[in-house]
């Protein structure tokens, strides 16, 4: 027994430092954050390079590269180079969950950017235990409002508005500019269509029959007639939401162009299924396409007057050689823009909970051609909040419907369609940001 | 005749085997368990298919349907019913099974070109089928969760060792059953129906009923291994079970050597180590992103072309005739 105070006390201290150097060296040293080193940041992106959704999609890691490549040769993130490292997962959940999952673990990734696809990307988020390991999860391709939620998607930043958005904001384009006209909806069924059902739901719209649901893929050219020589005998100039992917706009088209009916109908086909350009590709005549209603976010990939798509089609041009510019490299690019701007505001200290809080501090103001406000905040994950309505022309261009651009800013659930005043950012100089 | 191994005998070597892989689970990263967890699961997909066309002599080109009717059976009792994962397993390949049996007896008539095309139909239409009902969760499909490893394996057993575990210890279970099955009596009689299936007849096998048994048998251990592939992403949609994947299978299945057990690991290994290697070759050769794309195709035809060539019955066929001489 230790009988004098001043050892007792010398012992306790020894005691105490002995037991906190062996709490201390048993507890791992500060780790350094991953994917990140004095002269890079590595990035990794999960997406289908090959198979049919590789078609479209393929050029998306291709044109963030391009824009990324364009921010290295202008000194880089705070002096740091990007490297995104792409992985093909064909569009197939399984090669997600294992892509995402060595971007994670072998690439040693700091963060993901643009993962694409709403069956895909849900697997890959719990396979690669982004929620465990904090890795951002930034602007991904999806409008499935699932990732809105933060309990189950703690990392995950959207970029693309929510397709309940699109629906309530469609509603009230047509509440406003077709105002007594019949109104009809051919909706793919699954995810996405049903978060459009339920969006006009939201919005109070009620169609004149029960929306036409077909599973993805199912839609046939005699299937497309029938749909539409049903619809044939409503009076008037009914308005016929479609609410599908482009291909499928391009077999209801061509069978209205069979039947005579272009003319019959206002057409209007939501922003994913509106892509003039394939449209084109898949045989629908010039005029048709004339005059069918759409709506975007983005600016046309074709108007460059706008300063965004002028600076990212010279990045293109330069970065991205023998890739065609369009809507697709547009919103590529425009992510990529975004991602340097979430680095930045995080500082120079990178860390992964830096880039998930600068974002939800400082997002809402990053500059972006984007028409429409950024909606991030503390509470919030969605990107683009509203849609302005489009009226596509003979040469594929997207042009503001009536002349006018007009923006409806809105939410996913209950909350009302409003004209927004938004002005966006002006564009950094160069297109290189600077922000903090 | 080869001298059949006793069941005891084979019952220590799969405890053995199990020792090595657990030993082996505490030396290795989060993305090796990851990646063994996938060859655990193919090589009982793979070891499905060899007890179906390498044994009963039916070709079936439709092994993805029948994991995913097993993938989904082990959400829904899982997700929906709320029940324990391993009942969820269990309800996979039971389910699977019974789905099997009923194919089975609709399709005992078919054989070879007839029965693959029917199989074929089958993984082309099922996961689409799929998307028709609520329940099943459309395009995004249901989770398939196994849940957090227990507490008491402490904070260092990741969700990777777990899933290594599970998919390592139900494959090895499931292959030594098939293993013990195919040395019985029902082996012989499978094998006679494979070879020769009007001498198996009049010798007085019923051809029809072991066919369908066959059939049951093998779509209960494809429902099994459904049930572990969508564990391991979490989560089951129809998206999950390509076409492509039946055909890798088969062609995992032919690499193995479809008349023998095995190798199956080596199958298991080769679809999941394959994009691997095309991926290190191509960074270390460079080469432009359709490149790196092509060439898992690429290696796994030209690896087929050199099992069919040189070890058509696969190399644990190869080594025990070396062993022999």
């Amino acid at each position: 027994m230790i009988r004098n105070k001043n050892m007792k006390r010398a012992s306790l201290v020894s005691a105490v430092i002995a037991t906190g150097a062996m709490v201390l060296s048993t507890l791992p040293a500060q780790a350094a954050t991953p994917g990140v080193t004095a002269s890079e940041i590595k990035l990794g992106i999960s997406s289908p390079l090959t198979g049919s959704a590789g078609l479209s999609y393929g050029k998306v890691p291709g044109a963030m590269k391009a824009y990324f490549s364009y921010i290295n040769a202008n000194g880089g993130v705070y002096g740091r180079k990007i490297n995104l490292i792409s992985r093909d997962d064909k569009y197939l959940p399984t090669l997600a969950a294992t892509q995402t999952t060595n971007l994670v673990l072998k690439d040693n990734v700091f963060a993901l950017v643009g993962a694409l696809g709403t069956a895909t990307h849900s697997k890959a988020y719990k396979a690669a235990a982004l929620a465990k390991n904090n890795v951002p999860d930034l602007f991904i391709n999806t409008g499935f409002s699932g990732f809105t939620d933060k309990t189950k998607y703690p990392t995950t930043f959207m970029v693309l508005p929510t397709y309940a958005m699109e629906a309530k904001v469609i509603a009230k384009a047509i509440k406003d500019n077709f105002p007594g006209q019949a109104t009809f909806l051919v909706a793919q069924d699954d995810e996405f269509g049903s978060d459009g059902v339920a969006g006009f739901k939201t919005a109070g719209h009620t169609f004149s029959a029960a929306p036409i649901l077909y599973p993805q893929g199912s839609m046939t050219a005699a299937r497309a007639e029938a749909a539409l020589t049903a619809l044939g005998a409503t009076p008037g100039k009914p308005v016929v939401v479609l609410f599908g992917t482009t291909d499928v706009t391009a077999t209801i088209l061509k069978a209205a162009e069979k039947l005579a009916l272009t003319t019959k109908f206002t057409w209007y086909a939501g922003s994913v299924g509106a892509d003039a350009n394939t449209l084109l590709a898949l045989g629908v005549k010039p005029t048709t396409i004339d005059g069918v209603i759409t709506a975007s976010f983005m600016p046309d990939a074709k108007d460059m007057t706008d300063p965004y798509v002028q600076q990212f089609a010279d990045i293109n041009a330069k970065y991205n050689k023998g890739i065609t510019f369009d809507n697709y490299v547009l919103a590529a690019m425009n992510s990529a823009m975004l991602t340097v701007q979430a680095l930045r505001a995080a500082g120079k200290d990178l860390t992964r909970a830096g880039v998930i809080s600068a974002i939800e501090n400082k997002g809402a103001n990053f500059a972006s051609a984007g028409l429409v406000p950024l909606g991030y905040s503390p509470t919030s994950r969605i990107g683009y909040n509203g849609y302005w309505v489009a009226q596509l022309n003979a040469k594929g261009e997207a042009k503001p419907y009536g002349g006018k651009l007009v923006i409806y800013s809105t939410d996913s659930g209950a909350g009302a369609v409003s004209v927004s005043t938004f002005v966006r950012p002006t564009m950094p100089k160069n297109g290189i940001p600077t922000n903090s | 005749m080869s001298k059949q191994v006793s069941t005891k005998k084979r019952t220590l070597l799969f405890v053995a085997f199990g020792w090595v892989l657990l030993l082996l689970g505490d030396r290795v990263g989060d993305l090796e368990l990851y990646q063994g967890s996938f060859v655990a699961t193919y090589a009982l997909a793979i070891t499905s298919i060899i007890l179906l066309t390498g044994y009963s002599g039916q070709l079936s080109l439709g092994q993805s349907a029948l994991m995913a009717v097993g993938a989904y059976a082990g959400a829904l009792t899982i997700f929906n019913a709320g029940l324990h994962p391993i009942i969820g397993l269990f309800m996979a390949a039971l389910v699977a099974g019974v789905f099997g049996l009923i194919l089975g007896l609709i399709a005992a008539r078919l054989s070879g070109p007839y029965l693959a095309g029917t199989t074929l139909a089958l993984a082309i239409s099922l996961p689409t089928l799929a998307n028709q009902f609520p329940i099943l969760g459309a395009e995004e499909g249901i989770v398939f969760d196994v849940g957090l490893p227990p507490a008491r394996f402490g904070e260092d057993f990741s969700q990777y060792k777990w899933f290594f575990w599970i998919s390592a210890l139900a494959s090895l279970i499931m292959v030594w059953f098939i293993a013990n099955l195919l040395s019985t009596k029902y082996g012989r009689t499978f094998r006679a129906l494979r070879d020769n299936p009007i001498a198996a007849e009049l010798s007085g096998i019923n051809v029809g009923r072991l066919k369908v048994t066959a059939f049951a048998i093998s779509s209960g251990v494809a429902g099994l291994s459904g049930g572990l592939l969508v564990m391991l992403i979490s989560g089951v949609s129809p998206s999950a079970f390509p076409l492509s994947l039946s055909f890798a299978l088969l062609g995992g299945a032919v690499v193995t050597g479809l008349y023998n057990l095995k190798g199956v690991i080596l199958g298991g290994l080769v679809l999941v180590a394959i994009p691997e290697i095309a991926d290190s070759l191509v960074s270390r050769i460079g080469g432009s992103e359709g490149f790196i794309t092509t060439l898992p195709g690429f290696l796994v035809s030209a690896l087929l072309i050199l099992a069919v060539v040189f070890t058509p019955n696969g190399p644990g066929h190869l080594i025990k005739r070396h062993h022999k001489k």
